[in-house]
Order: structure tokens, then C-alpha cells, then sequence
């Protein structure tokens, strides 16, 4: 009942907030940028795996968010409109890069990045990511959203713009993908 | 069991799967945002992200329409302008009757066969048509007939000049041969009698401007009313002179020197030569 009243208070907020930036009001577009930046950044950093990358996609998100925000209809909540645009600006830099970030990968295999668990193990790990990353876009999407990043199929089909249906699908597709690529390590799971 | 299992082992794995940073470097960003819009397409709100590239584009596109088609418009009033005032002037002429040709070539054919005469090309540069002979003296062949004929010789398109430039360069070929004719008269008139080889020097003269004549009453000079009767009076002092034989009685002078003087033809030349014309040229 009070995560109700929270959505119903944040869309008001929302439109107050949309019809500031639009009216130009430049400390209502640093609001917007504040509330939803954490999110969007995680997110691209997530599909992207580098702090420089992640950094682009985000910045050029709320940039086109702000070019684009007077043609914000409020059929979706702002957050979802704003992860709309930064899952596509995220996957259409990623291919542009992919060949280089193909590239960078196996250096960027040892360094640490971030706050990782240390309970799994490293070649856990590297598998699992090896893993991840031949995973087709739409279920590595879907996938870091739900299992990783934690949003729930209704959050993930508005911002990618597919039925809730296909998104459990798509996750269902790349768990048993990575159920494949982990195989080996079928006791840790099973026990 | 198994598959929940596999799916919290999935998680607790996947969560060091590109792990973000714990900080965002939001200030950090918000500058590049604010850096990149500033030095980007000024944003326009109520539509338009790339739109402004886009309008661009589109405007650039329209500007060169209109550029287009403002110079078709141009190209297109400039031929409009300028074939409405060549109008008149563009109707293929043939014959001497219509003295509009660029540069008409009049051909004489028969015994003369050979002379030309040529029309400047603009009247205004050379308004005087001038008599040559095919060695580019100037003369006037007679023809034997009156067989001549008028013809735009050239096969290559030629500019048309105005009706007026050309009017006015047979006006000025009118008052040259008016004066040539006066100069031949009056030797004619001064020779000696006895000199033969002076009456067949003249007669040679008068045969050219019998010529020129006649090409002259067949072209706009003879419309004007007072011009083409002394014309043929003088074409016919002309054949006079130039039917004279070296033997001739001087009752065949005589009678030229009648002529002359009955048909008043030396006033009426000199009266049709505008003082200051260049004589006998």
C-alpha cells in the first residue's frame, strides 16, 4: 500500500519535474539527472564492463533524455523512459566497440573492477562472464536486469519494449545457456 | 530444488559480473553533460533530440530547392527576355527583302559570278556592308541579267542583328554609294574626250555602281520614296556609261550629259548626300 502511494507520489513529482525542464528550468534538470543517474550509470556499467564506457553511455542518456523530454507522453513512469533510452544507447555503443572490447577483454580479466564478490570463485567467475558476454543481447539484457541489477520482468519488458512473457523467456533462454556454460561446476550448485 | 538452486548460484555468481564502482562519479558526469550540450546543437524541447541535426539537414536540403529552382527561374526569364526581344528579328528572312540577316551575302551570279556582298555581323562594330570582290578589293560586280539572288551563304547559325542596326548600315551603304557616284559622274563629266583609256577606266567604274545599284533598289534603301527614283534615274545614267565603246560618237555623251541634267541627277545626289558623308570612298 505505501510502495502505491510512493508510485503515485513519484509520477506526481515526475510531471512537476518534466514540466520544469521543459519550461527550462535548469535546476530541475540536475533533479531529474540526481534521482536517476545511479541507476542508469550501474546499469550501462553492467552491459558495458568499463568505467569509461558506462560513463559515456550514461552522460549521452541524460542527454538525449533532455533534448527528448518535451516529447515524453507519460505512458511509461520517467525511470522506465529513462532506461529505454540508456538500454539502446548502451547496446547500440556496445556494438560499435564490441570489436575493440573484444579486444581489451582479456586485459581487463585481471584487474579488479568495483566492489566484486569475493565468494565465488575465480575461475567461477571468469568463466561465468565468458559466459555472459556470448550471450545474444537480448538475453544478456535481460539477464543482467533481472538476475544482476534485480528489476522484475514488467520493469525490463517496458524499457525494452517487449511483452513480460518474452522477457521471462528470454531470461529462461539464458539461464539454461549458462547452465551449459557452467556445467563444470554443477556439484557447487547441486549440493 | 536443483533449478532454484542453479538460480541463487547464478546470482551470487553473477554479481561480480561487471560490478560497478560503489561511488557514482555523478559531478563528474553532470560537467561532461553540461559541457557537451553547450558545445553540441542547442537543445530544443518539445521534440527533438537529433532533430536539430536533422532540421538542419532538412534546411540545408530546402536551400538548395530554392536555390535551384531561383536559378531556373533566372535561366528562365533571361530566355523569355530574350527571345521576346529578338522576337521580330528570329523569323528566317530570305532574299534581300528581308534585310534582317545577321550577315546576309548577296551571290551574283552570271558573268559576275564571284562578288560578294557582305553585311557586318553587328552594326553597331561595322555599320557599312561593304562591295568586295572575291580578291577582297572593293567593287561592284554588274550582273549581266537580273538574275541576281540574295542569300544568307553561311550554313552556320548566325547572330540576328536589330531591324534598326541593319536600316541604319544600308542607310550608310546608300549615302557611300551615292557618293561614289558622284565622284564617278563628275569625272565623267570632266574627262577629256580624246582619252580612251580614261572612257574605259570610267566605264569599268560605272559597270561596279551599276551593280551596287541595282542591288540597292532590291533593298530597303529603295522603300524610301525620294531614294529609289534617283536610284534608277542613276542606274539608268549608269548603263549609259557603261555601253559606251571606246568609239563612240560624242552625240553618246551628249546624251548621258542630257540625262544628267534633265533628271537634275548630280543635285539630287548631292542633295541625298548629307554634308560632312565621306565621298567617293
Amino acid at each position: 500500500m505505501q510502495t502505491v502511494a510512493n508510485e503515485s507520489r513519484s509520477s506526481v513529482n515526475d510531471i512537476e519535474l518534466i514540466t520544469r525542464v521543459v519550461a527550462g528550468d535548469a535546476s530541475a534538470e540536475r533533479e531529474l539527472y540526481e534521482r536517476h543517474v545511479d541507476r542508469i550509470y550501474r546499469l550501462a556499467f553492467r552491459l558495458a564492463g568499463d568505467d569509461d564506457l558506462a560513463r559515456d553511455f550514461t552522460q549521452a542518456t541524460f542527454i538525449r533524455a533532455f533534448e527528448k523530454i518535451g516529447s515524453f507522453r507519460g505512458d511509461s513512469t520517467l525511470s522506465t523512459w529513462l532506461h529505454s533510452i540508456g538500454v539502446s544507447v548502451a547496446l547500440n555503443g556496445l556494438r560499435r566497440t564490441k570489436r575493440l572490447r573484444n579486444r581489451e577483454a582479456p586485459l581487463e580479466e585481471g584487474l579488479t573492477v568495483g566492489a566484486a564478490s569475493s565468494d565465488a570463485d575465480p575461475d567461477l567467475k571468469e568463466r561465468l562472464a565468458r559466459a555472459i558476454d556470448s550471450l545474444s543481447d537480448k538475453y544478456r539484457t535481460v539477464f543482467v536486469m533481472h538476475d544482476v541489477e534485480g528489476y522484475t520482468h514488467e520493469e525490463i519488458g517496458e524499457t525494452l519494449n517487449i511483452p513480460v512473457g518474452t522477457s521471462k523467456s528470454h531470461l529462461f533462454q539464458a539461464r539454461g545457456k549458462l547452465r551449459v556454460a557452467l556445467a563444470d561446476f554443477a556439484p557447487e550448485w547441486a549440493s | 530444488m536443483t533449478e532454484k538452486n542453479f538460480e541463487d548460484f547464478l546470482k551470487k555468481a553473477a554479481e561480480s559480473y561487471n560490478a560497478p564502482p560503489a561511488r557514482t562519479p555523478r559531478e563528474e558526469m553532470w560537467s561532461a553533460i553540461q559541457a557537451k550540450r553547450a558545445a553540441g546543437p542547442r537543445v530544443v524541447y518539445g521534440g527533438g533530440s537529433a532533430v536539430p541535426a536533422t532540421r538542419e539537414k532538412r534546411f540545408g536540403t530546402r536551400v538548395w530547392i530554392g536555390a535551384a529552382a531561383a536559378a531556373m527561374l533566372l535561366v528562365a526569364t533571361g530566355v523569355g527576355i530574350g527571345r521576346w526581344t529578338a522576337g521580330p528579328a528570329a523569323a528566317p528572312a530570305s532574299g534581300a527583302a528581308n534585310p534582317v540577316l545577321g550577315k546576309p551575302v548577296v551571290v551574283m551570279q552570271g558573268p559576275d559570278a564571284g562578288a560578294v556582298i557582305d553585311q557586318p555581323a553587328t552594326a553597331s562594330t561595322n555599320p557599312a556592308p561593304s562591295l568586295r570582290s572575291p580578291s577582297g578589293r572593293q567593287v561592284a560586280t554588274m550582273s549581266g541579267q537580273s538574275n541576281r539572288s540574295v542569300t544568307n551563304s553561311s550554313n552556320e547559325p548566325e547572330r540576328l542583328p536589330s531591324v534598326a542596326g541593319s536600316s541604319s548600315a544600308y542607310q550608310l551603304t546608300a549615302v557611300q554609294h551615292l557618293s561614289e557616284a558622284e565622284a564617278l559622274l563628275t569625272s565623267f563629266r570632266t574627262r577629256s574626250t580624246a582619252d580612251q583609256q580614261m572612257d574605259a577606266q570610267l566605264g569599268a567604274w560605272a559597270r561596279q555602281l551599276l551593280s551596287k545599284t541595282r542591288l540597292l533598289l532590291d533593298s530597303p534603301v529603295a522603300n524610301d520614296p525620294q531614294r529609289r527614283p534617283l536610284l534608277e534615274d542613276l542606274e539608268l545614267v549608269l548603263v549609259q556609261i557603261v555601253q559606251l565603246s571606246p568609239g563612240s560618237t560624242s552625240q553618246d555623251r551628249d546624251m548621258i550629259e542630257k540625262t544628267l541634267q534633265q533628271d537634275h541627277v548630280m543635285t539630287r545626289l548631292r542633295t541625298a548626300i548629307p554634308a560632312g558623308a565621306q565621298r567617293g570612298s
